[in-house]
């Protein structure tokens, strides 16, 4: 056991070397060339000097605009989240072995047929279809509905809700999957049915974690939300570009920290909830 | 009112004889002890007794029905009417104590009913589930989180969700082997007395020898498998007890 653990770590560090290599990976690389040099210089100076007012001479107010980018990507955030939550229950109770192998040695019948047959090809299925769901990255669902059928709220939406409803599924069904099942058999024992006995003594077990887990999730949907805001949707992504593409770095800075503050406020709030939860 | 027969009834797990060809008999309101070394199957037994596991060979009869010709409907109606109280309890640790007791409910009601009254007891449930407590020594734990509970009260919690099921017969797998001596007999004693108070079938396998000759009339020897003595605990000799758990040998040998 202590031999093999010994041997993937290994192995790990190995391809990591190797990997390295082959990319010719070198330090080097880090340091910009030439006038490289003034803009890197420029746009990392304006971090500590963030900008305070409109610098843009467009007459726009920067904390309106900060504002509303700020607004959007909690609201795009929270709705996107809603709908994958929605997406990440119903596949990820589907997707996890314990639901379909939760034993009732009373089953007889067609109860047994369908767990032997059907249950193995509903399982498959659901693990295969959350897979797809998040093997595609929130960028790239979006690029396809912009050149499919143009980039609205909705398609912004549903390109983050997506991938993350199949992230949100792929970890429930690993936590419901880890609960012990112990409870859940002794209300099987008691008359429950397989599926009380699931909702009733094995999802408990398994909700602090899951909820812990979407407040994460929570956490990266404001910052995918924000850089949407780079394909036209009016989060703070589309103001950095705004101000990038104006050489506008003071600014980029402003909407940097707006950013950083809103995930600090979600981390602090789900820390509260979170304790809320384990200790209730 | 329940009534168990276990007529020669063989479980194997794999290929390994969990019990072989045993038949047992419980009569409404009576009490027996299981003992036996550990392997000897007394889990098993239990497990037989509200259809957990199904005889390869033999039956199983509750009542007036064999479980193996009940639906699933039937089968499911006669577990909710035998409280188990498992050896290492299956209670749900994030929840509070009343919500545990009354999913002892969740075969007797509908599914939102049940699930309902797991997750938001009524006035009526908590009510009954803090008499329940009341009667198994904890009542102020009621609303406590069970996993902050101490082992001893842990264990009340599962003897009152089993009481919550209002069952007709309680069956208790090892209940003293993971407390501490002095709460072992208040545990057996608990369980005995409830069950006289409410006439209901007990059966609870044990190792000490010394709590199942006190507490039940009746014992029921088991070893590798087989019953080797169902008597009445005053026709009980050391020598039986010997027997099975082989102490004449080993003494001898240390001699």
């Amino acid at each position: 056991m202590r031999g093999s653990r010994r041997i993937v770590l290994l192995a790990i560090v190995i391809a990591g070397v190797w990997a390295a290599f082959y990319l010719d990976l070198a330090p080097g690389q880090l340091i910009p060339r030439e006038t490289g040099w003034k803009v890197a210089r420029e746009f990392f100076s304006a971090a500590i000097r963030p900008a305070a007012v409109d610098e843009s001479g467009l007459g726009v107010s920067l904390w309106g605009r900060a504002a509303k980018g700020a607004w959007l990507t909690v609201v795009f955030a929270a709705t996107s989240m809603s709908l994958a939550l929605v997406l990440g229950l119903v596949f990820g109770l589907l997707a996890s072995a314990t639901i379909w192998e939760l034993e009732d040695s009373g089953s007889n019948g067609w109860r047994h047929s369908f767990r032997r047959f059907v249950a193995p090809v509903l399982y498959t299925t659901a693990r295969a279809f959350i897979a797809l769901l998040r093997s595609v990255h929130e960028l790239l669902w979006a690029t396809l509905f912009l050149a499919a059928v143009g980039l609205s709220d909705a398609t912004a939406v549903l390109a983050i809700a997506i991938p993350y409803g199949g992230t949100l599924a792929k970890v429930f069904s690993e936590m419901i999957d880890e609960a012990p099942r112990g409870a859940a058999h002794a209300l099987i024992g008691a008359g429950a049915s397989t599926t009380r006995a699931f909702f009733a003594a094995l999802l408990p077990l398994a909700l602090p974690d899951m909820a812990a887990y979407s407040f994460y999730r929570f956490e990266c949907a404001i910052r995918s939300a924000a850089i949407l805001g780079f394909f036209g949707i009016q989060t703070l992504g589309s103001f950095i570009v705004q101000s990038f593409e104006l050489n506008l770095y003071r600014e980029v800075w402003t909407y940097l920290y707006v950013l950083f503050a809103l995930v600090l406020i979600v981390d602090w709030w789900s820390g509260l909830l979170r304790r809320r939860l384990v200790a209730a | 009112m329940a009534r168990f027969q276990i007529e020669q009834a063989t479980v194997r797990y794999g290929t390994f004889p969990a019990v072989t060809g045993i038949d047992f008999n419980l009569d409404p309101g009576e009490s027996v002890g299981i003992v036996g070394p550990s392997g000897a199957g007394k889990t098993t037994l239990l497990r037989l007794l509200n259809g957990a596991v199904r005889p390869s060979v033999g039956r199983v009869k509750v009542d007036d029905s064999y479980l193996d010709m009940l639906s699933i409907g039937g089968l499911r109606a006669v577990r909710a009417r035998v409280g188990v109280i498992h050896q290492d309890l299956r209670l749900v640790p994030n929840l509070r104590a009343v919500q545990n007791v009354v999913s002892g409910q969740i075969g007797r009601r509908g599914f939102f009913a049940s699930l309902r009254g797991v997750f938001f007891p009524g006035r009526a449930d908590v009510a009954r589930a803090h008499k329940i407590l009341e009667r198994v020594g904890i009542p102020e734990k009621l609303f406590e989180r069970t996993d902050s509970l101490s082992g001893g009260q842990r264990q009340r919690v599962a003897i009152a969700r089993a009481l919550f099921q209002s069952p007709d017969a309680l069956l208790a797998d090892e209940p003293v082997s993971s407390v501490d001596p002095a709460r072992a007999r208040d545990t057996v004693a608990l369980l005995t007395q409830i069950s006289r108070e409410r006439e209901l079938s007990l059966c609870v396998s044990l190792h000490n020898l010394e709590l199942a000759r006190e507490f039940f009339p009746r014992l029921i020897g088991m070893r590798g498998g087989r019953i080797v003595f169902d008597k009445p605990t005053d026709e009980l000799h050391n020598a039986d007890f010997e027997k099975l758990y082989d102490l004449s040998r080993s003494e001898i040998l240390n001699d």
